[in-house]
């Protein structure tokens, strides 16, 4: 990582070389339990939590730096992330999945008279994208856990703490941290070591846009599993009681903007766009200038990172376009004092109708006459719906629960809870480690 | 000696119109008026045409941005789509085309017609030369901008059998295309053939690599214009494909940059000027009733000198509607006019979420092309 991110090699051969070592060290990996590589695995996940230890130093430089993001925000990110690469929610994320985690490490009674097991295979090629940091990381310890060798190609914002993950490990474990390998290339420059990896691994685990997953599926072998994890869409959504004053509203506003700071809106769990209930003693229009307020004070502790000159230039065309917009007398409003710290779009009219950009720290608040209403307004979304934070009273939490999942949402938490989702959390609505492996029955000889 | 007066300059003759011009809009476009006092701006402060508060191009797909008298529009001209996606169309509603007409011809003579001015109003009063445009014809798309302009220079500068060859749905005929410059090059007469960056692409990939020479003293103008489009070409291999294809030096292709939004467009000057042939060390350049600044993208200052920042054109050609627009282009300023860097795009620093326009745009049909 000293003189740049680790790039493919050149030849054919040097290539196959890598697979050939990654697979090699699969072998070792057969051999252990998996119930202590996640202790291993968390033991290199730990250093990473620890303020004082100079791989965290390390990574707090490069994450903010190849990230964009402040050193602020980098520390939060990478004590978010590494929250979840620890011994114990690794041990609860096999247990969660399965709750014989021996399963993993050979045949075991399937309580039917016959027994089962669960593989990993022996290679698996997993392609990040974008530029949340953590990513790559998440990715190459669920392959680990499940006992596969992973070459990771992690996302341009996200090389540095792969990498500095992988030193934690082979630090921790050398043999373990030889089943990993983390290569960059910028998009189509994969060359050799690419071409043999979408050829020869048993599983491929991709991160992107659609775009980027429909040209990797044409590329694979027809026989080759693909785990894809699109790009989604994530809200908020916040009911009428819990707007009772405006202490409590600004409570909740405070809230749901740490949840938009967080990754500066760069995360599939980020909330792009909320819907605030009307009827409540704070209408959602004060609000919006509420979550604005939150955003503002929050930018002095959690600065926001870089804007690139096209994102701001489209966020410079949706201010102005609404400020024409509020000229007109239509009710739309921006809050907010600059780009930078976020910009808050009140937009009045429930539905998406209209293009809407929520990116960096903006974020888009709209009313709604009953929060029942949104399965209505989301349906047009349901395919790339992921995460909602709900604010509501309890008694409704579960209908109004139900209504989104009906309509495709696969998570519902709080703004508090939003960015961090448990390491064990079904992603996207799947099983993380189930997704890896193949079952193989041994049936009774008798 | 007698008393001198002093004879301003063109910078101040343009600030002072330009001032003149925003403050009739203020009263004129009642809409314009609430959004600069929405801004705090007082407009009596507003002293330099730098200052005049520009209307982002996208607040075209959604007020209605003309003029509040009670004279009919004579035309209204609609937005092909942008890189935010297919979302409503941006309407520019135009009280008087005469304008229109004498600020796109005013431009086109100076940047383009140099092209064949050897050739204009020969002694029977008949130019000399070939219009071919590769796009719908005015009739068929009457409300395009672009296409009222190649329709005003089909009437001006057309020797008479000029054609649009592209169908309603921007289908070029290749063989149509064929055929009408091989008709000039029996005849020695020089070609003017125009379109958009996107219908040359599509164009070059129907006729493959099959070359259609044009005759000598012809010429190309490119109107760019991706927008909305999946596909897009690197600008340097379009103008290498069709300087091959057509047989023309780099530095008869001139690149045309206008939008619906404006009524005057600006040109590289290669035809004035002899180059440069390669297109990344272009400039483009206005006539002088428009001015273009480049902004900070973050606070929307005047950007430092040579810095990439957002293009805001003031037009006074845009006298009905507003002048001040914020576009979506960036780039910087160079000595006479600037350069474009590109078009504002989101793909630098997204993350695993999925845009919401984005999704929107997803939902809906896709541009007939």
């Amino acid at each position: 990582m000293a003189n740049g991110p680790p790039t493919p090699p050149a030849s054919r051969e040097e290539a196959r070389s890598l697979l050939r070592s990654l697979r090699e060290a699969g072998d070792g990996l057969a051999l252990r339990r998996s119930l202590d590589l996640a202790q291993v695995l968390g033991a290199a996940g730990s250093r990473l939590r620890d303020p004082a230890d100079p791989l965290r130093i390390e990574a707090e430089e490069k994450v903010a730096d190849e990230a964009s993001v402040s050193r602020p925000m980098a520390s939060e990110i990478i004590e978010g992330m590494a929250g979840g690469w620890e011994a114990q929610p690794l041990e609860q994320l096999l247990r969660t999945e399965f709750p014989d985690p021996a399963i993993l490490d050979g045949f075991r009674p399937d309580g039917h008279g016959q027994e089962v097991r669960a593989f990993g295979g022996s290679l698996s090629f997993h392609i990040g994208s974008g530029n949340v940091p953590g990513v790559g990381a998440t990715s190459m310890i669920r392959s680990l856990l499940v006992k596969c060798p992973v070459l990771l190609k992690p996302g341009q914002g996200d090389i540095a703490l792969s990498c500095l993950f992988l030193r934690a490990l082979t630090e921790t474990d050398r043999m373990l941290g030889k089943a990993a390998a983390i290569r960059y290339w910028p998009a189509g420059q994969g060359g050799e070591l690419e071409a043999l990896a979408i050829a020869e691994a048993d599983r491929v685990v991709a991160y992107g846009g659609n775009d980027l997953i429909a040209k990797l599926r044409s590329r694979l072998p027809p026989t080759t599993p693909l785990v894809a994890y699109h790009h989604r869409l994530s809200g908020g959504a916040v009911a009428r009681e819990t707007l009772g004053s405006i202490d409590e509203a600004a409570a909740v506003a405070r809230e749901a903007a740490r949840a938009i700071a967080t990754f500066d809106q760069r995360g599939c769990v980020s909330p792009q766009v909320i819907w605030v209930e009307e009827g409540g003693p704070v209408r959602p229009v004060e609000w919006a200038e509420l979550l604005s307020e939150g955003l503002e004070s929050l930018s002095a502790t959690l600065p926001p990172g870089k804007i690139g000159a096209g994102e701001a230039a489209l966020l410079q065309q949706q201010v102005g376009t609404f400020e024409m917009q509020r000229a007109a007398g239509t009710g739309h409003r921006v809050f907010g004092r600059d780009l930078v710290q976020g910009r808050v779009f009140f937009d009045p009219g429930r539905f998406l109708a209209n293009p809407l950009l929520a990116t960096c720290r903006s974020v888009v608040v709209k009313p709604i006459s009953d929060l029942s209403a949104l399965s209505e307004v989301l349906r047009p979304a349901s395919r790339v719906l992921q995460s909602f934070g709900l604010v509501a009273p309890e008694e409704r939490r579960q209908a109004l629960a139900t209504s989104l999942a009906m309509l495709g949402v696969t998570r519902v938490t709080t703004f508090g809870r939003q960015p961090w989702p448990r390491a064990w959390w079904r992603h996207d609505g799947t099983e993380p480690l189930r997704a890896l492996v193949n079952w193989v029955e041994l049936e009774s000889a008798d | 000696m007698g008393p001198v007066t002093e004879v301003p300059s063109a910078g101040e003759r343009f600030n002072r119109l330009a001032l003149e011009v925003f403050r009739y809009q203020l009263e004129a476009n009642a809409v314009y008026g609430a959004f600069v006092r929405g801004r705090g701006i007082d407009p009596s402060e507003v002293h330099d045409w730098s200052e005049i508060p520009a209307v982002p191009t996208r607040a075209f797909k959604e007020i209605p941005l003309g003029y509040g008298g009670s004279r009919p529009v004579e035309a209204i001209f609609r937005t092909s789509g942008t890189s935010l996606g297919q979302g409503p169309r941006g309407v520019h509603q135009v009280r008087d085309l005469s304008l229109y007409r004498d600020s796109l011809f005013g431009a086109a003579n100076r940047f383009v017609a140099p092209a064949f001015r050897d050739t204009m109003k020969n002694r029977d009063h008949k130019n000399n030369i070939r219009l071919l445009f590769i796009t719908p014809s005015p009739t068929q798309l009457a409300d395009s901008s672009l296409i009222f302009m190649f329709g005003e220079w089909m009437r001006v500068w057309d020797d008479g059998a000029g054609a649009f060859l592209a169908d309603s749905g921007w289908r070029v005929r290749g063989d149509a295309l064929k055929r009408a410059v091989e008709a000039c090059t029996g005849r020695g007469t020089p070609v003017l053939l125009g379109g958009t960056a996107f219908s040359f692409a599509h164009l070059l990939d129907q006729i493959d690599e099959s070359e259609i020479p044009l005759p000598p003293g012809s010429v190309i103008v490119e109107t760019g214009g991706f927008k909305g489009r999946t596909q897009a070409v690197p600008r340097a291999e379009l103008y290498a494909g069709l300087s091959r294809t057509f047989g023309l030096p780099l530095a008869r292709i001139v690149n045309e940059y206008g939008m619906t939004e404006l009524l005057s467009q600006f040109y590289e000057p290669v035809l004035l000027e002899g180059g440069p042939a390669d297109p990344e060390e272009r400039r483009h350049i206005g006539p002088p009733w428009v001015r273009t600044s480049v902004r900070d993208p973050i606070s929307l200052a005047p950007a430092r000198d040579g810095e990439v920042g957002i293009l805001c054109h003031v037009d006074l050609a845009n006298l009905d509607s507003v002048s001040a627009v914020l576009t979506e282009d960036l780039g910087y300023a160079v000595e006479d006019g600037f350069r474009i860097v590109g078009r504002a795009e989101l793909a630098e620093a997204r993350g695993c979420s999925l845009l919401a326009e984005q999704l929107v745009a997803a939902a809906r049909p896709p541009i007939p092309t």
